[in-house]
């Protein structure tokens, strides 16, 4: 039974890395672009999940919109400010601006936040529930769900409605997408608003269960790879799987040998997958 | 300008002896440390445009090498310092062989969580002194323990190790493998349809890169008689590499100098300044320059001054190499 | 036969760029393609020089299998190509964008640089030796990228609309220079939409359309073919050509 509860777990959490990887997945795949300071958009949004808590005594509905909207905004705006005019230049460029972004986010939040843990006060959501003698802690199972359902409406939106097909248009060919009177700058401008917002409100769900300070960041942002990686460059369905995927390696590898190995396990499966098959599992190499 | 590099070695070569006392020396050595690290960096880095920035996990094995050596087998430091040279010799190629036929992405990335590996691991290993690290010896046996009391000793062995460093740029510089490195960057197609064996030629820098930095990290842990995994394999000694050889000019033979000579000052500046919180400040500095740097100036000081500079005073190497970005 | 391209297939997703296309060059000739836009031609040679592999299909030059081979392998075995954008190194120097392709046949950076100074001598970019290539115009980065070619010693080159864009003066310098490119002994694939080119260099000229080819023969008589008017003007012209 232990395992079993274990292995939801595992899933529970993957599903919020399926939330926040396939907004790092849309970007990379619309503009071939990797964001390195994806995993600080994640901790901002568990920041703000707190003052919208503490300033404004906000439920989930609350501080999960709050988090969504202030990263969107965020996303937007790095994309205006910076990421615009460091796509067309020097791959050094590229990759320097979102690594000095991420750097530049996480140790202001050092500073503003200080490097201690900390957690939500006690949340609306409390309790757990026992599922055929599973035990399942309600703040994850509702986290874990909305994070599905939120991915799922991601995909949804990428490829049922008007403004989806504009965005995977400007990903396939800008020009073409130009040519047919979309405005790529504004779709990619879009694109990253719903990359950081997605990131931001993944943040705010996994701030009901789990404590955090500004350095998990880093660790998010490298989940975030692998997922990414094993999912396929530009899919979200594989974001979905892959994140699903790795919770659950991730929760049986701390079950099995220990929670330090948590996250060796995750970067070695990155290498892995690396030498082995780089293009995931539904990706377009 | 003729008369620069005779002049930038003898104020090398003087320096101790102009701004005298530990204070100076203590910056000097710290200087001629960063620009080591950054000029191994900007082989792969800066010369073939592969973007690491995880370089810390070929310091951080330099690093090691030297003080387990002495914590195992009571060697001299100095005997480590091939074996961290080898094994960062065959972590590069383990990175390099399968990243290297992907996109460019690939590598950073995979530099970042190899290098987050391996402090993860090295933190829970006890044969290398786990999260508390391993120290050096706290007196010298003899003169091969290399420690020395004065920093004066340690600032002439890193100057020629710079020396040797800066010369094998130099060369490369000049070389066919110079030439397809700065191609590679350029434009990887266009160099695969002249016969540029891409893969090889990355990997080479990788391997290059990988010894430079790993002696590197060995002068550091044999300097200060300490290691743990952050000091080694830390994102911030990454993060270092890489900015110093971008300010002062990714891919040019003297950026990662200048790129030293404005950080270094300025690191030691803001850490009086701010004092111990300071080293959260200085990051968020870090993190902005590298964000001014890639927005607005991406090839570097380097780059800037041949914008400004009068067209006269440019120089121009026979290699046309003012490459910058 | 120098190469030989059997049943060429390109496929990108369930789009088929390129079906079944055959080429058969001898050694000395100067192949013309033409085609109407997106008709294949870009990709063909894609596949011809190993930028890309084909779907299927073989690519034989000079009796070896390159149908596998990496880009390189290619510009090792002779085969230089051109890009139809320029792909010059922008931020080198003229000189040392030639230099990388001289590097191919000469290890040594003296003799690297003497022979490409004898190409950008031969190319006409000898006032230009020390500028980068990010200053020169568009005509001038094709000069260059022929010239960075041309110094790798190749057999055959593939040239991809390395003419376009040409002043009537410019152009005629451009037709020399290809001119004297095959008197070197270089095989010539060229693709052109300036008809002028094909007329006056090409020997023979395979015409694509819609990823396959559709007539081959001397210039004059492929332009008169119905099938090509065709395919360039569209299936309306044979009646408006026949209405009073």
């Amino acid at each position: 039974m232990l395992l079993l509860q274990v292995i939801v777990g595992g899933l529970l959490l993957g599903a919020i890395y399926a939330l926040f990887s396939s907004g790092l997945t849309l970007i990379w795949g619309m503009m071939n672009f990797i964001n390195f300071a994806h995993g600080e958009f994640v901790m901002l949004g568990m920041y703000v999940a707190l003052l919208v808590v503490v300033w404004l005594g906000g439920g989930p509905a609350t501080f999960g919109f709050a988090a969504a909207f202030a990263l969107f905004v965020l996303g937007v705006a790095i994309y205006l400010s910076l990421i615009r005019h460091v796509m067309r230049g020097p791959m050094l460029a590229q990759i320097l601006s979102t690594f000095g972004l991420a750097l530049l986010l996480r140790y202001t939040a050092f500073w503003i936040f200080s490097a201690n843990f900390v957690s939500l006060p006690q949340a609306s959501l409390s309790g757990t529930l026992n599922v055929a003698g599973i035990l399942m802690p309600v703040p994850q199972l509702v986290a874990g769900v909305a994070a599905i359902a939120l991915t799922v409406a991601l995909h949804l939106l990428l490829t049922r409605t008007n403004v989806g097909s504009k965005l995977l248009a400007v990903a396939e060919d800008r020009n073409a997408a130009m040519l047919m009177g979309i405005r790529p700058d504004r779709m990619q401008a879009l694109a990253w608003g719903l990359a950081a917002g997605s990131a931001g409100i993944a943040g705010a769900l996994m701030a009901m269960s789990y404590p955090w300070s500004p350095s998990v960041g880093e660790t998010f942002g490298l989940t975030a790879f692998v997922v990414v990686t094993l999912g396929g460059f530009g899919s979200v369905p594989g974001a979905l799987y892959a994140g699903l995927i790795i919770g659950l390696i991730q929760a049986l590898s701390a079950y099995w040998f220990g929670p330090i190995y948590k996250d060796i396990v995750v970067y070695a499966l990155f290498a892995a997958l690396l030498w082995l098959r780089p293009q995931g599992l539904m990706g377009k190499a | 300008m003729k008369w620069g590099l005779p002049a930038l070695a003898a104020l090398l070569l003087f320096y101790p002896f102009i701004l005298t006392g530990p204070f100076y020396w203590d910056i000097g050595v710290a200087f001629l440390l960063a620009a080591i690290s950054a000029s191994a960096w900007n082989i792969v880095g800066g010369y073939a445009g592969q973007v690491s920035v995880g370089h810390s996990m070929f310091f951080g094995v330099g690093a090691y090498m030297p003080l387990l050596f002495y914590h195992l087998w009571g060697l001299p430091p100095v005997a480590g310092v091939p074996a961290g040279m080898l094994l960062s010799l065959l972590l590069a190629v383990a990175i390099g062989m399968p990243t290297f036929r992907l996109q460019g992405h690939y590598f950073s990335m995979a530099t970042i969580a190899v290098a987050e590996l391996i402090r993860i691991f090295v933190g829970t290993w006890d044969l290398v002194g786990a999260a508390i690290g391993l120290q050096g010896p706290a007196v010298g046996r003899g003169w091969w323990d290399l420690t020395f009391r004065s920093e004066l000793p340690y600032y002439y062995i890193f100057l020629a190790v710079l020396a040797v460093v800066l010369f094998t740029t130099f060369a490369v510089e000049r070389s066919r493998f110079g030439y397809y490195l700065r191609a590679i960057k350029a434009g990887e197609r266009a160099a695969r349809s002249l016969g540029v064996p891409v893969r090889e030629t990355k990997l080479k820098a990788l391997m290059l890169s990988a010894v430079f930095t790993s002696v590197a990290g060995s002068l550091y842990s044999i300097k200060t008689g300490f290691i743990d995994p952050e000091s080694g394999f830390g994102i911030l000694v990454s993060v270092q590499m890489v900015i110093i050889a971008a300010l002062g000019g990714a891919g040019t033979l003297f950026g990662p100098l200048v790129g030293a000579l404005i950080l270094i000052p300025l690191q030691t500046a803001t850490n009086t300044w701010f004092g111990g919180g300071g080293s959260g400040l200085t990051y968020i500095l870090y993190g902005g320059i590298i964000v001014l740097l890639a927005r607005f100036e991406p090839g570097g000081m380097h780059e800037l001054w041949y914008r400004v500079a009068p067209r006269g005073v440019s120089v121009r190497s026979e290699s046309g190499a003012r490459t910058g970005l | 036969m120098l190469l030989s391209a059997e049943n060429i297939s390109k496929a990108f997703g369930s789009f088929l760029a390129v079906r079944g296309a055959d080429l058969a060059v001898a050694e000395g000739e100067i192949i013309g393609l033409i085609g109407p836009n997106g008709a294949g031609k870009s990709t063909f040679f894609n596949c011809l020089a190993g930028d890309t592999m084909p779907t299927t299909g073989r690519v034989l030059f000079d009796g070896v299998d390159l149908t596998r081979a990496s880009a390189e392998t290619h510009a090792r075995a002779g085969i230089g190509r051109t890009f139809q954008v320029p792909a010059t190194f922008e931020d080198m120097t003229v000189l040392d964008n030639v230099m990388v392709g001289a590097f191919l046949r000469h290890a040594h950076r003296g003799d690297a640089r003497a022979a490409a100074l004898r190409v950008i001598e031969m190319t006409g970019l000898g006032s230009q030796t020390s500028q980068r290539a990010r200053s020169l115009g568009t005509p001038g980065r094709k000069r260059l990228e022929i010239a960075r070619v041309l110094a790798t010693g190749p057999r055959m080159m593939l040239l991809d609309e390395a003419l376009a864009g040409l002043t009537p003066a410019e152009l005629q310098q451009a037709i020399a220079l290809v001119r004297r490119i095959h008197e070197l002994g270089i095989t010539l694939v060229i693709v052109e939409h300036i008809m002028e080119v094909i007329m006056t260099l090409a020997q023979r000229v395979l015409v694509f359309n819609q990823g396959h080819v559709i007539a081959e023969g001397r210039p004059q008589d492929v332009v008169a073919n119905e099938a090509v008017i065709e395919a360039y003007l569209g299936r309306g012209h044979r009646k408006r050509r026949a209405a009073p």
